[in-house]
């Protein structure tokens, strides 16, 4: 059995709004788990509920074999790490990550060495006396990380923990995440609506919608195998094809099946210029947009099936193309995905 | 998120039996009172009040005063706040301090103070008729006016001066690059965004100016406002009417209602969210310009302090009986204490016991009002306006109405004093803890709870500490109005249960001036430290004497 199980977990606020709706889910010991769908998905709702800030309507969670839903929240020996850090204003840097520790009558020697060792480990030791209030958000997230991790907890859980701060830190301090959570070894369960991010940090991603799992799996299964149309278009960007005899037409040069109900998609990324070599169906039209991002270049085009987004890598100085000229589009072909009117997964790539 | 859920249902039941008791009551007792005439139910008294010319006028006088104070207010505040938060004022530091001088100090005493320079036989009247030059005395409506202006223009000023620092200079820049002229700068841009400011401020000038029953006592010499006919009605000496006291306060209650809730309206409105990146700066003034700016302000912050000045500078002059001799002495105080300790007393004990009531009942009801929304919470919230728009002497005359006969008789107790302070403060202590507590986030003692703290030690560790600070702010500046407050005292005191603002007016009334002053001047010391200590935990927040 693994180490985290939640099963059938449904939950209700009020008659009408689900927000879980039987979702079942199990994290291994020392994974980084994410949960990531856009807000109001229920990832929140199911962290909370983990966490025992809110009891679920109906549905069981298991930690170690033992259920967790009998115990009180502050006996769940949980670590969480807040979107808004919740660090505490009144106490200095040193006696929030003691905090935890107070509580568990731990002795003050062991207090003290234990705290400066989870903050040098946010490298904040050299700052344990002074006041939270007026540092940067990054670094009363480190507290909020430090704090938590200090007590030992089973189990850690975040909650958007860097959507409240600056690109470049946000990914500065994921990768510290990520390493601090590797050497201490410990289950995480985190939670966020980026996807990138998601991508970058996990070991396993959970994709939700609605209050339903759409796809649980690695990094490279969530975003190159997509099992609905939901994820495909949630994790990455996605060109769609107008339905016509013109698309019958290409999906069948490919050697796939056309069919009224099936929609298909091609990702940017995988389209090309004739120009770049690639093999595939060649679609020409004219270029409606170009926008040049030195490491890459989005090249819109009108295309007989529709409007296409192609992004070029490393694009060579010379590519520049002016709005209004021709140019033609590489289909390669294993790049089309199609999903079903219930938005399923139809056939691979 | 509480240990015991039933402990906040209790707390609420007590609550409303609390509102029940203390303001409901008492309320309904005055309705009822002005809707009956000789045991039967009839709109006789309203026929009656708006019949007859005396209650007319002074129903027309009230407004007349509400809105001359409101206007007087709005001169002087904004004069005062559009210099100190734009140009650079040598000591505004000082000149802040003399606002909030002004806005301690009771009312009734700056009635005394002006009196004491500009009445029939006022200091500086005397001084010019000896150089030849007649001033008319300051009695009548053009007294209560300038004392009006002058005791609530800080009411405007904070709010102004606030709302002026809060302008991000790069909108003026922006109005600047778009060809505006200063002035049309001023009007088209500044000036809205100071509006929601100016009007809450007026507003809150008009209401305090319509509730306020000493000044016009004092200095109206025939001109009465509703307060004052509400008092006389109640207090005549023969023939004692009720029912038109009930009557006045009924209508007075109404006309409060409609500026409370525009007010409350208004400064819903009060807040502009801009970013502060650029910060207004300060203009150094040269020549004529900086001259009459610091004349505007220190004439302004002078003229509002001088009954604190006038107090102390008398209570120090050497007197002979009632009457002042050259020189300085402390008979005056040494008459307070040989005759008057009983008062400061009963001043103290009345204002501790009231703001302690206040402070531990007034922090669980704005626990409970920011953590369990339900119905009965919001109703609730609903329910605290109401002391809100009680003028004092109203709620004084709605006490005796209530607890003179019954179940509860409490006419003539200390108690039925510390309560009637305690109601109509308690709404404000409400509302510091529960917007207090609504500024901490929830997610503070879910991390405690998931630190290993249960509920209540999670509630007792981070959030307690967390609000204390303001609570005891909040308290002390209740302190202040409780220690100061005249009208609803002057109906339910008995001799026994005198308090020092009732012995002020009392002496000024009798002419004592000297005693009086030594009074005033003890009691502004004790407010003075309230606030003093208020500052000490808010940090130098003036707005919060609002």
């Amino acid at each position: 059995m693994s180490y985290l199980a939640v099963e059938n977990a449904l939950k209700r606020f009020g008659p009408n709004f689900t927000a879980l709706d039987g979702v079942s889910i199990s994290v291994e010991r020392g994974e980084f788990f994410t949960l990531l769908g856009p807000s109001g998905c229920g990832k929140t709702t199911l962290l909370r509920a983990i966490a025992g800030f809110n009891d679920l309507t109906s549905g069981s969670i298991r930690l170690d074999g033992a259920d967790l839903r009998a115990i009180a929240p502050h006996k769940r020996d949980i670590g969480m790490v807040f979107q808004d850090y919740a660090v505490f204003p009144h106490l200095s840097v040193f006696d929030n990550v003691a905090f935890g520790l107070k509580a568990r009558k731990v002795s003050k020697d062991e207090i003290r060495t234990r705290v400066m060792e989870a903050l040098a480990a946010v490298r904040l030791d050299k700052m344990a006396e002074r006041l939270p209030a007026a540092m940067s958000g990054g670094q009363q997230q480190r507290i909020g990380l430090a704090r938590a991790m200090v007590i030992n907890p089973r189990l850690l859980l975040m909650d958007e923990p860097l959507s409240n701060l600056d690109a470049k830190l946000r990914i500065e301090l994921r990768e510290e995440i990520r390493d601090i959570q590797k050497q201490v070894g410990i289950a995480t369960i985190y939670v966020t609506h980026d996807q990138e991010e998601a991508l970058a940090i996990s070991d396993r991603i959970c994709v939700m919608s609605a209050g339903k799992i759409e796809q649980i799996g690695t990094p490279p299964e969530i975003y190159g195998d997509p099992q609905t149309r939901f994820v495909a278009g949630f994790v990455g960007t996605l060109n769609t094809l107008s339905p016509g005899p013109e698309t019958d037409h290409l999906v069948a040069a490919l050697g796939h099946t056309p069919s009224p109900d099936t929609t298909w998609v091609v990702r940017p990324e995988n389209l090309d210029l004739a120009s770049g070599g690639i093999a595939g169906e060649q679609l020409r039209g004219t270029v409606k947009k170009f926008t040049y991002l030195g490491r890459e270049a989005h090249l819109q085009v009108a295309t007989p099936v529709g409007d296409l987004v192609a992004q070029i890598s490393n694009p060579s100085r010379a590519i520049v193309l002016e709005t209004g000229s021709e140019a033609t589009v590489v289909v390669p072909r294993d790049s089309l995905m199609a999903f079903g009117a219930d938005g399923r997964r139809i056939t691979g790539r | 998120m509480f240990a015991r859920p039933n402990f906040w249902t209790l707390v609420a039941i007590f609550t409303w039996a609390l509102l029940i008791l203390l303001l409901f009551l008492p309320v309904g007792a005055v309705l009822m009172s002005s809707l009956y005439d000789n045991g039967q139910f009839s709109l006789a008294n309203y026929a009656k009040f708006f019949s007859e010319t005396r209650f007319y006028t002074a129903f027309l006088n009230t407004l007349i005063v509400g809105f001359g104070g409101l206007v007087g207010a709005l001169v002087l505040g904004s004069i005062m706040g559009f210099c100190i938060s734009r140009f650079e004022i040598a000591g505004s530091r000082f000149v802040s301090l003399l606002a909030i001088l002004a806005l301690v100090s009771p009312p009734f005493i700056g009635a005394y103070s002006w009196i004491v320079l500009f009445g029939a036989g006022g200091v500086v009247r005397n001084f010019f008729r000896d150089l030849g030059i007649t001033i008319p005395p300051i009695y009548g409506l053009s007294g209560i006016l300038i004392v009006f202006s002058l005791k609530f223009y800080p009411y405007v000023y904070l709010l102004v001066s606030g709302a002026l620092s809060n302008v991000n200079r790069s909108l003026e820049e922006a109005a600047e690059g778009l060809g505006l002229t200063p002035l049309q700068r001023t009007m088209q841009i500044s000036f809205p965004l100071i509006l929601p400011a100016l009007s809450a401020g007026g507003l809150l000038a008009l209401i305090h100016a319509i509730a306020d029953f000493g000044t016009p006592r004092l200095l109206g010499r025939g001109f009465s406002t509703l307060a004052t006919e509400a008092y006389a009605a109640y207090s005549a000496e023969v023939g004692s009417n009720m029912a038109m006291g009930t009557t006045i306060s009924v209508i007075l209650i109404c006309v409060s209602m409609i500026f409370v809730l525009l007010q409350r309206y208004m400064s819903r409105r009060n807040v502009y969210h801009g970013n502060l990146i650029h910060k207004p700066i300060k203009i150094k003034l040269r020549g004529w310009k900086n001259v009459l700016a610091h004349f505007a302000v220190y004439f302004i912050g002078l003229c509002g302090a001088l009954p604190v000045i006038i107090s102390v500078i008398f209570s120090f002059r050497r007197t002979s009986g009632p009457v002042f001799k050259d020189g300085f002495a402390l008979q005056s105080y040494e008459r307070i204490i040989f005759g008057l300790g009983d008062v400061v007393r009963n001043s103290l004990t009345f204002s501790t016991a009231s703001v302690l009531l206040i402070i531990v009942i007034g922090t669980l009801i704005g626990c409970l009002v920011a953590r369990r929304t339900t119905i009965s919470t919001s109703l609730l919230d609903g329910a605290f306006m109401i002391p809100y728009v009680m003028p004092g002497i109203v709620i004084g005359i709605a006490y005796i109405a209530a607890f003179n006969t019954g179940m509860v008789v409490l006419t003539g107790t200390a108690a039925i004093i510390v309560l009637s302070i305690f109601i109509r403060r308690l709404p404000y202590m409400v509302r510091t803890t529960s917007s207090a507590l609504r500024q901490i986030s929830p997610s503070m003692e879910e991390a405690a709870v998931s630190l290993g703290y249960s509920p209540l030690q999670a509630f007792l560790k981070v959030t307690v500490p967390l609000i204390v600070p303001g609570i005891i702010a909040g308290g002390m500046l209740s302190f202040v109005t409780a220690i100061n407050e005249l009208s609803s005292t002057l109906v339910l005191y008995v001799g026994s249960t005198m308090t020092m603002p009732v012995r002020i007016y009392l002496l000024i009334l009798d002419g004592d001036f000297g005693v009086a002053a030594a009074l005033a001047t003890i009691l502004l010391a004790i407010s003075g430290l309230a606030v003093y200590i208020a500052f000490r935990f808010l940090g130098r927040n003036e707005q919060a004497l609002l």
